[in-house]
């Protein structure tokens, strides 16, 4: 069975935003087409309207030479069109077959022998009758994927599948795509992850600001070509001129460090002992769960200890909390984006005066001045690119990037002599992946420190002078950067031995 | 007070029949809340079923009209609070709000007309077998066709939300509109029907005050149990059948303090009172207390308004 799926000059505007911009695209069956893009370059939108989720305002789409209308997701359906989407379309109180029979004219009996023989067929393991919220992600995208197989699909979308996946999960996945290729679905895949589109597609096609810049083979691309092809513009890359710091004043120094907790989700922390002197990045590398959390909340007060395992510039801070080891001049820029670093109802200018309740610029005897911090958001927004001058916007609308760039941004211009940060470029575009290095290795060639805690090696490698890998809450030795290679820390992040 | 078996049943039976009120309405309001819409309305419609019913049953001289009507005019406001929160995209809670103090100050006007008027006798069906079967024919017997509808409904709710695609399609809605429209399902439609249902079933629990439990029209007849019926549904945690158990418990206090009252108990007639409203959340909170069974349960997206990309 042989499917053509050709996109004519689609246009979608958005107030303020051209979304799609007379986009044309060919795709065949027998191959993996990557689209791949920034976020915000328009892939989203074009998926949705292929999924018959929003109606474009001009163009028209050809399946099998045929033109055919996209008004509603159940046209889509009709035309054999099955769609994955990034954020989940599941019933997450339901069960599973529940979720699956939902849009289903078939006998309930019927259906259940269908689903257990995509089961069997792709070697997926999933209880039916169990609810939907009880499940992984990489199990609940299974879900998505067998209600799109149960019809039939000539065409399967997957918009950023793996967004939420642990690297097993993404392997899994990969092998099942391949599968279905072979049995003859044509499938579109979604993603800004460069490494992706070469270890899965066969051709890519690159979209930025609403338009397709290139469509090529994947075997004639490398990282670097696809990269500046999605950016627009050579990105420079980064490597960071390691230097010694025998003879410089020690910043922090953790000793003989233990944490024990009574949660059983937690990581026990062991022994720990660090130093780390000023205009140093200190890089943690290790697989997520080891303990990285736990050992951000220590350096950030959000866990206390004794005071004395902890000296920041000769002081005892292990009692402190973060707002009084903010005082301190350290800065943290946690993991999670959305619920830890930001509120993300409150508008921009709140969030920037959230971390910085003692100053007295901000507050006049219980009163906030709004306009004093509104000209320091505004300097931030200035000063760290963000993609916005409207301070009154709530969080919640800012781009991943963005976001990060505030929360950066927010920690940097107070000029700590410390920054912690965790996984900073975790799901973001390479644009305001470049940018944030670029940034984290401003401060250190200032002269201030930073502890880059990230599960992300090739960023660990490019911006630490020393790293240590952390394994079951155990830190390893720490090295020097240039005597370590990914090889080493994939050995020591597995628990192994080197040396 | 004597304790004879026949009077046992008499009062089984008149605490069933104040229950049913609490039970229409509240089983209409679950079915609104399961699709994801918050109505506070429910005292609203069901006032204006009250004096619809009534008034209608004094102008066509004609019950199955009256109660036919009460519905109608149940659906009819229920379209209100459709249109305000499906189409124009307003807030639940102040458009519920609104929409009680509508009903009740619209039920007052009408009604100024039919105060005094007496009401007409409600056929009751199974009379004979009441008087002649021992304490089982007070509780079964001897009560109007609303009752015994009213005490059904729950388990065709279950059914139906359990059971049939289309109680499927209303929990899938409730869950999340957003994927449901994914699916192609039309959410507006679907809540708009499970608000229309809502407020017929809430005129219905009207009409039954003020033509069977207490046939005449008094101003604000319905005396908060819109409210009682809500809370139920959220106290029962929207399980068809414990709003069931959940009405009964509050219409069964509710007649068992009066009666304390009367014999003259040394407890506080304040603290007699309140009993009702205080037992039914306890036992309700009891019977419901696995969190897993509320997560599944509960609508995720009540309340929320659902606005379709385009």
């Amino acid at each position: 069975m042989n499917t053509k799926l050709k996109v004519s000059e689609i246009s979608k505007i958005y107030p303020g935003c051209i979304a799609n911009d007379k986009v044309s695209l060919e795709f065949g069956s027998g191959k993996i087409y990557a689209l791949l893009g920034e976020n915000g370059a328009g892939k989203s939108t074009l998926v949705k309207i292929l999924s018959g989720v929003v109606k474009p305002d001009e163009g028209e789409v050809f399946l099998n030479n045929e033109r055919i209308k996209l008004n509603s997701p159940l046209d889509a359906k009709k035309n054999n069109i099955g769609m994955v989407f990034q954020h989940f379309n599941l019933f997450e109180t339901l069960s599973v077959f529940e979720n699956l029979s939902i849009d289903s004219d078939k006998k309930d009996e019927d259906l259940r022998v269908l689903v257990n023989d995509i089961l069997e067929k792709y070697n997926f393991k999933i209880d039916l009758d169990i609810p939907v919220l009880n499940l992984s992600a990489g199990q609940k995208q299974k879900v998505e994927i067998i209600r799109c197989l149960i019809r039939n699909p000539k065409v399967l979308i997957m918009d950023e599948p793996t967004s939420v996946l642990t690297e097993q999960e993404t392997d899994d996945l990969f092998i099942s795509l391949k599968q279905f290729s072979k049995d003859g679905i044509l499938i579109i895949y979604i993603t800004h992850k460069l490494k992706e589109v070469l270890s899965l597609c066969d051709e890519v096609a690159v979209m930025r600001k609403g338009k397709v810049v290139s469509v090529s083979n994947t075997i004639d691309e490398k990282i670097e070509s696809l990269a500046n092809k999605m950016v627009g513009e050579n990105l420079n890359t980064i490597k960071k001129k390691i230097n010694n710091f025998k003879n410089s004043e020690e910043i922090l120094k953790i000793s003989n460090l233990n944490f024990k907790s009574d949660d059983p989700y937690e990581t026990n922390l062991n022994n720990l002992n660090l130093s780390l002197k000023k205009g140093e990045c200190l890089g943690i590398a290790g697989i997520s769960g080891n303990g990285q959390n736990e050992l951000f909340q220590i350096l950030s007060g959000e866990i206390i200890t004794e005071g004395t395992s902890i000296m920041f510039r000769n002081k005892e801070i292990g009692k402190l909390n973060p707002r009084e080891r903010r005082e301190y001049l350290m800065a943290f820029s946690p993991e999670d984006r959305i619920s830890q670093a930001a509120v993300p109802e409150l508008k921009i200018y709140e969030n920037v005066a959230l971390n910085n309740f003692k100053s007295s610029n901000f507050f006049e005897k219980g009163l906030v001045n709004e306009k004093k911090i509104k000209e320091h958001t505004q300097k931030i927004l200035s000063n760290f690119s963000v993609n916005t001058d409207n301070v009154e916007l709530k969080s919640q609308f800012l781009s991943g990037g963005n976001l990060q760039k505030l929360i950066i941004g927010r920690e940097l211009i107070t000029s700590p002599e410390l920054l912690v940060c965790f996984n900073p470029t975790w799901g973001l575009d390479v644009g305001a992946i470049n940018y944030i290095h670029e940034t984290l290795i401003q401060i250190n060639e200032q002269g201030k420190s930073s502890i880059l805690i990230s599960t992300d090696n090739d960023e660990l490698l490019k911006l630490s002078d020393r790293i240590c890998v952390i394994y079951k809450g155990k830190l390893s030795k720490i090295m020097n950067a240039d005597t370590v290679t990914a090889e080493k820390l994939g050995i020591l992040m597995g628990g192994g031995l080197i040396d | 007070m004597s304790f004879d078996l026949n009077f046992i049943g008499i009062l089984i039976g008149a605490i069933m029949a104040s229950s049913v009120p609490l039970i229409l309405a509240a089983s209409g309001e679950l079915i609104t809340e399961r699709s994801g819409v918050l109505n506070l309305g429910v005292e609203g419609m069901m006032i204006v079923g009250a004096i619809s019913g009534f008034a209608l049953m004094v102008v066509t001289d004609n019950l199955f009209f009256a109660v036919v009507g009460s519905m109608m005019s149940g659906l009819i406001i229920s379209l209100i609070f459709g249109f305000l929160t499906q189409s124009l995209l307003t807030n639940h809670v102040a458009t519920g709000l609104a929409l009680t103090i509508f009903g009740i100050g619209m039920s007052a006007m009408i009604g100024k007309n039919f105060v005094g008027i007496p009401g007409k006798e409600f056929p009751l069906l199974f009379v004979n077998l009441k008087e002649s079967i021992p304490f089982l024919g007070p509780v079964f017997f001897g009560h109007s066709i609303i009752l015994y509808f009213a005490f059904g409904l729950p388990f065709l709710t279950n059914y139906f939300l359990k059971r049939t695609k289309l109680g499927l399609i209303v929990r899938a809605v409730g869950d999340s509109p957003v994927s449901a429209s994914n699916q192609g399902i039309n959410v507006t439609l679907v809540r708009y029907s499970c608000i229309l249902y809502g407020g017929a079933m809430c005129g219905l629990a009207g009409a039954y005050l003020s033509l069977i439990y207490t046939p005449q029209w008094i101003e604000n007849m319905t005396g908060g149990r819109g409210w009682i019926a809500l809370a139920l549904v959220v106290f029962a945690t929207w399980s068809p059948i414990k709003v069931l158990i959940g009405a009964l418990i509050f219409g069964g206090i509710t007649i068992l303090q009066l009666h304390m009252q009367a014999v003259g108990l040394r407890i506080p007639v304040q603290l007699l009172s309140a009993l009702p409203y205080i037992m039914t959340i306890i036992v309700l909170v009891v019977i419901s207390r696995d969190s897993r069974k509320i997560k599944l349960n509960t609508p995720t997206s009540l309340g929320q308004i659902f606005y379709k990309e385009k």
